[in-house]
């Protein structure tokens, strides 16, 4: 634990446990996206299917870099995570994101996409309100993964016709802003 | 269609079996069925068998979440209840 980095959280007046909690829901939440999305992405053939594999892969990865860089903070916070995997997928903060009953229906399987990247930008603007002026090392990372999460949300929302964001695919390496804390 | 009060709402707070039911604008949804209420709790901050009129304006979604589940009542008190203070 970073004992002053954490009492100065609490100076600030955030409920440090309270936030150990999100976060750690939320890198549950990263981790099983990243498993679901496996699942997903296997499934997403044919002509329709093909066209959206490799954004899903890139949310897949960047998803486990979310998961990757949660971690250290939680440690720094005085939290940890589940020795028990199980647990840990149960405490998501977002429902599963599982294949639809119907593998071949790649709408459904988008529809799956987008309500995983909603759940997750809902849940990094939550801790963005909490952290905000107050917890500025977890705030700058909450904004970093927010900001990846919201383009995820603008690819797979682009295929489902719901309107242009203005978005190109990644092009180059993956977490363009989360990968200052992967290093 | 059931009329809660603010008492009788606490008791359906998602806990030991109960279902997890919350108020808001004077109608009472069955949140039990939801992934993101499970044990009454939401985000580790809200409880269920609360008014959530007010508090919901705070949060990073809209009513509309919450209009995919069924209303199992109204909330006596109308509109304007009161807000989640207080744990059940």
């Amino acid at each position: 634990m970073a004992k002053v980095a954490r009492e100065m959280v609490e100076r600030a007046g955030v409920d440090v446990d309270t936030l150990v909690e999100l976060l750690i829901k939320n890198a549950a939440a990263e981790l099983t996206t990243y498993y679901y999305y496996t699942i997903l992405r296997v499934n997403l053939i044919g002509l329709q299917g093909e066209s959206l594999k490799e954004i899903a892969e890139v949310a897949r990865i960047e998803d486990r870099n979310h998961f990757e860089a949660l971690v250290p903070r939680i440690y720094e916070l005085g939290g940890k995570l589940p020795q028990d995997m199980v647990e840990f997928h149960n405490l998501s903060a977002c429902p599963p994101a599982r294949l639809p009953e119907d593998p071949s229906d790649v709408m459904a399987i988008l529809r799956v996409l987008v309500e995983a990247e909603r759940c997750a930008v809902r849940g990094y603007t939550h801790i963005c309100n909490l952290t905000a002026g107050k917890d500025h090392r977890t705030y700058d990372l909450a904004l970093a993964i927010l900001n990846e999460e919201i383009e995820h949300e603008s690819w797979f929302s682009e295929f489902l016709g719901e309107g242009p964001s203005g978005h190109f695919m990644r092009r180059g390496e993956t977490s363009p802003f989360v990968s200052k804390f992967l290093r | 269609m059931r009329e809660f009060t603010l008492r009788e709402l606490v008791r359906f707070n998602g806990q030991d079996g109960r279902p997890a039911y919350v108020a808001y604008q004077g109608k009472v949804y069955d949140l039990t069925g939801s992934f993101l209420w499970r044990g009454g709790r939401h985000q580790v901050l809200h409880r269920a068998g609360q008014d959530l009129t007010r508090t919901l304006g705070q949060a990073p979604h809209g009513p509309e979440l919450l209009e995919k589940f069924p209303v199992v009542g109204t909330l006596k008190g109308g509109e304007d209840a009161e807000d989640d203070r207080g744990e059940p």
